[in-house]
């Protein structure tokens, strides 16, 4: 069963996501992966699939939809509002103090290295991330097809990921509903 | 008024943008920049690549900059809580619904179908932040290399991580 988390334990937590996220929204995933899924296990590893799957096809920042959707499945309205704040207030902590005082931030070399350091520690952690999620999906045809189908779809037809998602999703309807029909009659 | 105007349009943006922060660049550049002549092109442009660098999700970085820069802090505070708020709204409908549907067959099948598909966004995910982030220059595939034989051999926490490659940077890129 999974863990119970309590409000402030989770501000505490989008917070340092929001903090850490550099390059994106899918760059928060290890440490995201790390803080809900993995040692504490608030939440368990198809839920947060699936909590990023429906963050990346609505609208809006996917690690604003993934906060509210975390909150809100965790402690309800109260949990999504917490989790919003905590994961936005870094961005606006750390945009006013460079609008308020470094407005010439590109020459602030040292702070551009400090990042560009991160971002080598980011794109290892999402290597390790897609590994480790990979490794937990069956080998057969059909997540092999849709894998395959995905990376064409993304790399030489450059489709949008929310039409890569549902085209993937449309696929599971057409070919496993049938399946899950069975195991629950 | 001016400031509900503000909090509006950039809620206009949080609601139309699908796919994460770098789709929604080009749609804020129109309505903002050729729009509203809110900002300038270069200003705008100057901007986004700090947006790009700095934690947090890109387009609540871009709201932030461009808030403060039209009305202060107050500016900043509101454009930011526009870009979120519709995000918020929406997937607090979409979470509730998700609750009623979770055991239905065609819901487990469509998530199914999803899985291998995060896979091929997490690749492309890695694949655009080493393309746009690390500049052609070698030094940075080296350093995420070596970053990540570390992260397997010795389990190491991911932010102290971070926070280590942060600091090889500032030495050595």
């Amino acid at each position: 069963m999974n863990k119970k988390i309590n409000a402030f334990k989770l501000f505490g937590i989008f917070f340092y996501i929001g903090l850490f996220t550099l390059g994106g929204g899918y760059a928060m995933i290890p440490i995201m992966k790390q803080k809900l899924a993995a040692k504490n296990k608030y939440i368990g590893e198809d839920d947060f699939i699936e909590v990023l799957a429906v963050s990346q096809i609505t609208p809006g920042p996917i690690a604003v939809n993934m906060a509210t959707f975390i909150g809100y499945k965790e402690l309800g309205i109260l949990g999504s509002i917490i989790a919003t704040l905590g994961v936005v207030l870094p961005s606006l902590i750390i945009i006013l103090l460079l609008s308020i005082y470094f407005t010439g931030i590109t020459g602030n070399t040292v702070m551009l290295k400090f990042f560009s350091g991160i971002l080598t520690g980011i794109v290892a952690e999402i290597v390790y991330v897609t590994i480790d999620i990979t490794k937990k999906i069956k080998i057969n045809f059909f997540n092999l097809s849709i894998l395959i189908l995905s990376l064409v779809e993304i790399f030489i037809i450059k489709l949008n990921p929310i039409y890569v998602i549902l085209v993937g999703g449309g696929l599971g309807i057409l070919f496993k509903t049938k399946e899950f029909k069975n195991v629950s009659s | 008024m001016f400031l509900l105007k503000v909090y509006l349009e950039f809620f206009k943006i949080g609601a139309f943008t699908f796919g994460g922060g770098q789709a929604m660049i080009p749609i804020l550049q129109r309505e903002l920049v050729t729009n509203l002549h809110w900002i300038t092109t270069e200003n705008f442009l100057h901007f986004v690549s700090i947006a790009e660098i700095t934690p947090g999700p890109i387009s609540v970085n871009i709201a932030t900059f461009i808030g403060y820069s039209i009305h202060g802090v107050l500016g900043a505070i509101v454009s930011t809580a526009g870009v979120a708020s519709p995000s918020f709204i929406l997937i607090l409908l979409v979470a509730t619904a998700m609750k009623k549907l979770q055991a239905h067959p065609v819901y487990r099948a469509f998530m199914a179908g999803i899985k291998p598909v995060i896979i091929a966004l997490l690749i492309s995910t890695i694949y655009i932040i080493a393309s746009r982030g690390f500049h052609n220059n070698i030094l940075p595939y080296i350093f995420s290399i070596i970053a990540f034989i570390v992260l397997i051999k010795f389990r190491l926490n991911a932010s102290l991580l971070l926070l280590i490659m942060g600091a090889v940077g500032i030495f050595l890129l």
